[in-house]
């Protein structure tokens, strides 16, 4: 049986603590008193996942059995999410192969003819067909590839479509070949609270015009938090838009939930209590963190990346969106939700070496800003594990370093705006339209394997919230100049940080520490 | 007797610096070379007769040390130059000083400023094109005449250089000093005429984008001369240390870039797109209206790829490498050279010297004894943060 | 250097086997205690069954032996028998163990096992490697609290005798309490013969809390049974009625003689000794079940 999540205070006989810091751990011994928020345990995965999403396909929530909406002649659009989840990536076979293929199949004994997969990557970069294939799986990627297996592309104006406005006057834009399907059938993943259900078609598959709606300063400091959709006025306007889909487009959602099987057997200790390991723990420990912070930058990175978790599913439903959404965010909480009792004057997190927009990449400084202020701070329901003025502790390195391919439009983003202002709003005002509208952003975008050239400052939006909400952020193991540019500061050890933290906490401080990954979401009463 | 820093001929020194500079261990001991092994002494010497009528005596104040001495003593600047010095000479042409010796116009202990080109005036020529339309630095006659082969006092053997206590030097190179710009001001007449001189010699449309790379003394001097002589738009400077940045934004410029970043930063200061090919560094399509490499070659590659097709690019600073030149067939540039001065740069320098900010540029100087600790100095000025070096030769005893 | 400091903060607050105290707020939440079965296959090698044979002959016995009278009755019962079988007593005293093992003839001797509480002999590691080795004892779980698979089975198709005591404990007073079920059942699953054995007087030798026997050596009765072979058909409970009735009979041989108990029985006058005849809590409980036996000469089979 999994055991519940639950926050450990820590006392004398609490040993050292993990905490992920980039593409290294280390064992941090935290001050007495410090609270812990421990995941649930991950829970047991499906035994047969296959009948699972047989049975899910047969027995849809507020639909026809699939099979039933299946004809001769129609066009079928598949949508699945792109690589920004799993985090790490699932082992394959993926859920999302698993799921297609038998999406497929019943399509195939219905005589259906016209089909499309597309990734519902909206401005992320293009998945490499490499990528999609191990997403797909090798079977739908030979039947499919290239012709009618393909990325989004939020920038092919003559394959976007308006489908009209909401009633507070959000355009709601989709990719045009999905909004003129007969049935769109997407296949999601959520591995946070946040996606899936009404953020699917709406923002998977929509276009700059439509995603400045949502994805804007004002929105998301009215997120509070991102991860708790009632809460988050991101999520409300994801409804909108998702109401007014419904009225002229069929979706046929299927989601799944993973547990939090994150890491690998051979690190298996990630996954433990501290105090729990044993002696095979800490020697694979001892083992595995010498040999991480010996090996070459670029190998360790290439390891890091070459890791995949052997999530297991936890659910899967289909059927109508909102109804299989709810049954969703439930399985999600089941696994991720530990109760905390109020929030302190630190907030402490590790950030791992990957989010949602590095996978087979360099987690960048702006990258750093946005998992740690938004995605590991919006972990929260009720209020932040910070209080208003507190001061958030992050571990991670912030090096100076950025894909090329990937991220150019977070160079210029560091180099030139960052340099000049670090505030959302003035970014926003100043730099939004020239990022979002830069040529070469959009060839890069459309053609290479680049994210949307306004990616980087959707990226410091979505750490608004928290930049208005605490009254400093200091980076344990932080390059100074890097962090200085971005408004934060670097600390060496956390005794120095929790010095640096003293003018704004006092000097005996509540502290609350978010310990993840595996996934944690703090429900802070 | 004049005690003089000569440069002499050596071909083992001059073998051993030039091949040990050339690897990239080498090159970052350039300063301990240049300093060390480079073919250059100090001793005493007779002074310098007088070449002819006209001709004074100058006991230099300041002499600053310029990027082109560097090259030379490292051996680093081009074999092609051989020709057009004559050894052993006193290198220095960046020179305040007063003259010894009575001249028509010019009283002795005039406080003046050295023009180093010797031009077909000095040497006694009949003018030949270049210094009949006023362009001395064109000069055909630098080999000839009065005074041995030499394209600038600081080369020639009969003339002497700054980097003594005496030498002689024609009046039509000398020009008064005002008493309103003291001697750190005045040593730097030289380079800011060249600065002008410079871009005065590609007509810079208004609003026109610029890109200045290097922020040493005449990256700086350059953009001064860019805001004062040109109505220029946008001045983007490639500059390396803190201090350059600084100085750089105080000269004038827009927006001081580091070299690495400065691709994609004047791809988004100007539009257009940003190529990466498989070798080399990057480049754009789009880019600059001009640029100006005052570097000493190694920027005028990163000018070129900068520049947008049909843009100009002028080589300020003395190349001293090799450069791959697609670019330049590719995007039909115009590579224009700039050396030194002509015309009225010299009196427009000494205007400029006296408002412009140049406070602090010279802030390391040594007497010609201590010439090893100078040289050093002044090769790894930018590390340690100095703009100019110049020798006192007043100093020594 | 780095692994000096990471193995420092690593084991900073652990113990020497790298153990950590579990913090207090997280022990409502411990998992529970995974089954930890200790290995006892090394204490039945051919190197330990001769280091258990040089102990057993050489120290356990000859000590038994000196500290008590122990008298053996109804060995001659098993000579024609053959391993492996299933040695069943009661059970009140540390002594039992080595009374029987020290007793049990030379042709099955050899290999016996001895069926020991897992939560007391297998708890702690050294008390577990001592057991094994001087008994050849194999874990027992008594309270099915946790999911062990018994090694019974196993160890009697490897061909070893095993002695159990199916009461399941070591009885607090002396008198006996019921039988449980296990023994016989494995007899009847496994189709080996059960030898019953009761045992008077250790008890009184030697009672529970007691760690050495009683001075003056007293007189302990170690008597035999006819083996029992589980009958065609017959069911683990008639079988371990059987048991219990043999026991009994045994029991009572001490007291009424051979035949004499064996009339009894017939009368239907014998239940297993335990102790009803005295109220529960009684000190005559104890009283009479700490009588040292009377040591007097072999019964006629005959009464006069």
């Amino acid at each position: 049986m999994s055991r519940p999540g639950f926050v450990l205070e820590v006392d004398e006989r609490t040993p050292a603590l993990l905490m992920h810091e980039g593409e290294g751990f280390r064992l941090e011994k935290l001050p007495l008193g410090s609270r812990v928020i421990y995941p649930p345990e991950s829970l047991p995965g499906l035994r047969d996942l296959d009948a699972h999403i047989r049975h899910a396909l047969a027995n849809p929530l507020g639909r026809e059995p699939l099979h039933e909406l299946l004809r001769p002649g129609m066009r079928l659009t598949i949508v699945f999410d792109d690589l920004s989840i799993p985090l790490p990536p699932m082992r394959t076979p993926d859920i999302r192969q698993r799921i297609i293929e038998q999406v497929l199949e019943l399509a195939a004994a219905k005589g259906v003819d016209d089909v499309e997969l597309i990734a519902g990557n909206a401005l992320h970069r293009r998945m490499t067909p490499a990528e999609l294939k191990r997403t797909v799986g090798e079977r739908v990627f030979r039947s499919f590839f290239p012709r009618h297996l393909r990325n989004h592309d939020a920038e092919d104006k003559a394959n976007l479509t308006e489908i009209g406005q909401t009633r507070h006057g959000e355009v709601v834009e989709i990719n045009r070949r999905a909004a003129e399907s007969d049935l769109i059938v997407y296949v999601n993943v959520s591995l946070t609270a946040m996606s899936g259900g009404p953020k699917s078609v709406s923002v998977g598959l929509a276009s700059y015009r439509s995603l400045k709606h949502h994805h804007n300063v004002h929105t998301l400091r009215h997120s509070k938090s991102f991860n708790d959709p009632p809460n988050s006025a991101m999520h409300h306007s994801y409804n909108r838009m998702a109401g007014l889909l419904d009225e002229s487009v069929n979706i046929f959602q299927i989601e799944t939930t993973v547990n939090n099987d994150t890491f690998p057997d051979y690190v298996g200790f990630l996954n433990k209590r501290e105090w729990e390991w044993n002696l095979k723990d800490q020697a694979s420990y001892l083992a595995v963190k010498r040999a991480n912070d010996l090996a070459p930058p670029k190998q360790r990175r290439q390891i890091w990346h070459r890791t995949a978790a052997p999530y297991g599913v936890t659910s899967v439903t289909a059927g109508d969106p909102i109804q299989v959404h709810e049954v969703t965010t439930r399985h999600v909480l089941r696994q991720q939700l530990t109760e905390v009792d109020g929030p302190a004057d630190i907030g402490i997190f590790g950030l791992p070496y990957i989010c949602p927009y590095n996978v087979n990449s360099i987690m960048n400084p702006i990258l750093v800003m946005s998992l740690g202020l938004g995605y590991f701070f919006n972990l929260y329901r009720g209020q932040p594990i910070v209080r208003p003025g507190g001061v958030a502790i992050y571990y991670h390195p912030v090096r100076n370093e950025f894909h090329p391919v990937h991220h150019p439009s977070y160079i210029d983003f560091f180099e030139e705006v960052l340099a000049e202002t670090t505030d959302p709003v003035a970014i926003e005002t100043k730099f939004e339209e020239q990022f979002a509208t830069d040529p070469w952003y959009i060839h890069l975008y459309r053609n290479s394997y680049a994210y949307h050239g306004v990616h980087p400052l959707y990226m410091w939006y979505w750490g608004a919230h928290a930049l208005e909400h605490l009254g400093d952020v200091i980076f344990v193991g932080g390059n100074r100049k890097t962090t200085a540019r971005m408004g934060f500061r670097s600390a060496s050890t956390l005794d120095d940080a929790l010095e640096m933290a003293r003018e704004r906490v006092g000097g005996s401080p509540s502290i609350n520490y978010l310990h993840a990954p595996p996934l944690t979401m703090a429900d802070v009463r | 007797m004049n005690l003089t820093l000569e440069y002499h001929r050596s071909p083992v020194r001059y073998m051993t610096t030039r091949t040990a500079t050339g690897t990239s261990v080498g090159g970052r001991a350039s300063g301990w070379m240049a300093a060390n092994l480079s073919p250059l002494r100090l001793l005493n010497r007779p002074e310098p007769r007088l070449p002819g009528a006209g001709w004074t005596r100058v006991r230099p104040r300041l002499s600053g040390i310029c990027g082109s001495d560097l090259g030379l003593l490292t051996g680093r600047n081009s074999p092609y130059l051989s020709a057009l010095i004559s050894l052993p000479f006193t290198p220095g042409h960046e020179v305040v000083g007063e003259t010894l010796d009575d001249l028509p116009g010019l009283p002795r202990r005039s406080r003046v400023v050295l023009d180093p080109v010797l031009g077909c005036v000095p040497r006694g020529l009949e003018p030949c094109a270049g210094c009949a339309a006023d362009q001395p630095s064109r000069c055909d006659h630098i080999t000839a005449g009065r005074v041995s082969a030499g394209m600038q006092t600081g080369y020639c053997a009969d003339t002497g250089g700054g980097w003594s206590r005496v030498f002689v030097a024609h009046a039509s190179q000398l020009h008064r000093v005002p008493d309103t710009v003291d001697d750190e001001r005045a040593v730097l007449a030289e380079p800011l005429a060249c600065a002008i001189h410079t871009v005065r010699r590609v007509p810079i449309p208004d609003g026109a984008s610029v890109l200045v790379v290097g922020a040493g003394t005449v990256g700086l001097l350059t953009t001064m001369a860019l805001r004062e002589y040109t109505k220029a738009g946008p001045i983007y400077v490639i500059a390396r240390y803190g201090h350059q940045r600084e100085l750089a934004r105080e000269a004038g410029a827009t927006e001081v870039l580091a070299s690495d970043r400065a691709a994609r930063a004047l791809r988004r200061a100007t539009g257009g797109f940003l190529a990466r090919p498989e070798r080399g560094s990057e480049y754009l399509l789009g880019g600059v209206d001009l640029a100006f490499d005052c570097t000493a070659g190694s920027g005028l590659d990163t000018a070129l790829r900068v520049v947008r097709a049909g843009g100009t690019v002028v080589m300020s600073g003395m190349p001293n490498t090799g450069v791959d030149l697609t670019p330049l067939w590719f995007r039909e540039l115009n590579l224009v050279g700039a050396y030194c001065s002509g015309g009225h740069d010299f009196p427009d320098a000494l205007a400029l010297a006296q408002s412009a900010p140049l406070t602090g540029y010279v802030d390391a100087v040594y007497p010609l004894s201590r010439w090893r600790d100078a040289i050093g100095h002044a090769s790894a000025a930018g590390r340690l943060g100095s703009v100019k070096v110049a020798f006192d030769p007043t100093k020594d005893q | 250097m780095g692994l000096i400091r990471d193995v420092k903060v690593l084991t900073g607050g652990r113990d020497w086997r790298g153990r950590s105290r579990t913090p207090r707020s997280a022990a409502a939440h411990e998992p529970p205690e995974p089954p930890r079965e200790f290995p006892t296959g090394w204490a039945r090698t051919q190197v330990a069954q001769a280091a258990r044979r040089a102990l057993q002959r050489g120290v356990l016995t000859p000590l038994t032996w000196s500290q008590t009278r122990p008298e053996v009755q109804g060995r001659e019962r098993l000579d024609a028998l053959k391993g492996p079988v299933v040695f069943v007593a009661n059970h009140s005293s540390h002594l039992d163990t080595p009374l029987i093992l020290g007793s049990i003839p030379a042709h099955l001797s050899k290999r016996v096992a001895v069926g020991a509480a897992a939560d007391y002999f297998f708890d702690a590691r050294w008390r577990a490697a001592v057991t094994a080795l001087v008994f050849n004892a194999f874990p027992v779980e008594r309270h099915r609290s946790r999911r062990l698979r018994s090694l019974a089975p196993y160890l009697l198709a490897k061909g070893w005798s095993l002695l159990l005591f199916p009461e399941g404990t070591r009885s607090e007073d002396g008198w006996m309490s019921p039988l449980r079920l296990g023994a016989a059942h494995l007899c009847v699953t496994q189709g080996v013969p059960i030898i019953p054995i009761a045992l008077r007087g250790t008890y009184a030798a030697m009672p529970r809390g007691r760690n050495w026997p009683v001075p003056g050596r007293a007189r302990v009765v170690v008597r035999y049974g006819t083996p029992l072979h589980p009958a065609e058909g017959e069911g683990a409970r008639a079988f371990n009625v059987r048991v219990g009735e043999s026991i009994t009979q045994l029991w009572a041989e001490e007291d009424l003689g051979w035949y004499g108990s064996l009339r009894a029985q017939a009368r239907g006058e014998l239940a297993l000794p335990s102790g009803q005849q005295y109220p529960t809590g009684s000190w005559r409980r104890t009283w009479e079940s700490t009588r040292p036996l009377v040591d007097r000469a072999p019964r006629r089979a005959w009464r006069s």
